[in-house]
């Protein structure tokens, strides 16, 4: 068998393996709940969680909404605050940009 | 021992084609990372294929020698060239340079590389014609290697993970070496803690599209220093007006001036401090006061927090009374970072 000539390329991307977050479970119910909205600190978020949180409160029976905003647009959430998270029965998060 | 994948194909032209495909490039010619050119990279350098080259701190993503080198070859780099994109890297990946953060905003800023130290006439850096437009081929190279890094190994692509509403020419290559030989000043990165003992050195910083100026009317420090604090006051009030990192560019016609009257990289730093600051509500000159509020309106807002968040840098061609302003991202979003060449964090 003749040996073909060939040419070996080193990959340049990314081979980290996917990540194994996966989303938490859905909550059946908001009733009675905490909700937490995390704005990313652009004005955006403002009206849209005003609007959010009255229909949280009006329509679906929460219990308490506690509006919290990280403290950089583009870094991670604060530790802190995503410890706060945990506590809640659910979380949403916004780009107000 | 390589961990890297490996693909294999029949010759060069297969090998463009491929990685063309793949969308390893940014669009213009690539040279493909064969093993062979990989390898004569990680030799140079004295690392290993596994070397842990740095950690992108939010995705978590290690970045190794072989990987960077592999787009460092991609971006046309030699052996030679590939210690400086590394220690680039390096610096990129310090939590204070927020690597995920800043290259995926819809800021579209870009990594600004300033090369110090032998490793620029080692490599034929001269940080004089044409600086940051192509002027040093190897400053052209390496700040590529950077982007395809970004793309390739951090997954920050234009559309993708990249929300970039404009980016920057920078966005394909933004490096320079300051031109140490013909200047009285101190290096930028032995002004950083790099020791003057011969280490070469790179500062990464974060930043906004370069912003040329003219003042060549007048000896004065001052009067010239005016004119650059002028053009950073205009970005804070035109862009943002959060302090944090600017650079500073000085050609040698500008250098002189302040050579003769005996004023060094720290007074200006402190001339700047002073000067670049606006209030809330100059904001209402420039079509902003729908946010001025009346609270806040006299508030004083400085572009650099401390004298030593401006970095000082000589380059530039030996004609013309021009400096350069190259604005951060985003205020202290994301701090300039200095590293020697060599170091490793690995070891």
């Amino acid at each position: 068998m003749t040996h073909q000539p060939h040419l070996e390329l080193v990959d340049p991307t990314s081979e980290a393996p996917e990540s194994t977050a996966r989303p938490a479970p859905r909550p059946s119910s908001l009733a009675g709940g905490t909700i937490g909205l995390l704005s990313n600190g652009k004005t955006g978020t403002a009206k849209l969680f005003d609007h959010l949180e009255r229909m949280l409160r009006d329509e679906w029976g929460v219990a308490e909404v506690v509006r919290r905003t990280k403290a950089h647009y583009s870094a991670p959430a604060e530790d802190t605050l995503m410890d706060e998270a945990a506590t809640w029965s659910a979380l949403f998060a916004g780009v107000g940009d | 021992m390589t961990s890297a994948l490996r693909h294999r194909v029949s010759d060069e032209a297969e090998a463009i084609a491929f990685a063309t495909k793949s969308g390893w490039g940014d669009g213009l010619p690539i040279v493909s990372p064969t093993v062979e050119r990989v390898q004569a990279c990680l030799e140079w350098a004295a690392m290993e294929p596994t070397q842990v080259i740095g950690v992108e701190p939010v995705k978590e993503r290690v970045l190794t020698a072989e990987k960077v080198a592999a787009n460092a070859v991609l971006a046309g780099c030699e052996p030679p060239h590939f210690p400086v994109v590394a220690a680039a890297v390096q610096a990129m990946c310090a939590e204070e340079y927020l690597l995920h953060g800043s290259s995926s905003s819809t800021g579209g800023c870009a990594a600004l590389v300033v090369v110090n130290g032998p490793i620029r006439q080692q490599l034929g850096m001269t940080g004089t014609f044409s600086v940051l437009g192509g002027g040093d081929q190897a400053a052209l190279v390496i700040g590529r290697a950077v982007r395809l890094v970004i793309r390739n190994l951090v997954d920050v692509r234009p559309g993708d993970l990249d929300r970039s509403t404009f980016g920057h020419p920078g966005k394909i290559s933004f490096c320079l070496a300051e031109d140490e030989d013909d200047s009285a000043w101190l290096p930028l990165a032995q002004e950083r803690g790099i020791p003057a003992d011969g280490t070469s050195a790179v500062t990464v910083m974060a930043a906004s599209g370069p912003r040329q100026i003219m003042n060549e009317w007048t000896t004065s420090p001052e009067d010239i220093l005016e004119t650059f604090a002028s053009e950073i006051r205009a970005n804070m009030l035109h862009y943002s007006i959060w302090g944090g990192n600017y650079a500073v560019l000085f050609a040698p016609q500008l250098r002189d001036k302040f050579e003769a009257a005996g004023w060094s990289k720290a007074d200006v730093r402190q001339f700047i401090f002073e000067r670049a600051q606006v209030r809330r509500r100059d904001w209402e000159a420039v079509g902003k006061g729908a946010v001025v509020g009346t609270s806040k309106a006299d508030k004083i807002y400085r572009a650099l927090p401390t004298p030593d968040h401006l970095l000082v840098v000589s380059a530039g061609g030996p004609a013309g009374g021009f400096g350069m302003v190259v604005p951060p991202w985003l205020g202290t979003g994301s701090a300039a970072v200095t590293v020697p060449v060599g170091a490793c964090v690995d070891c």
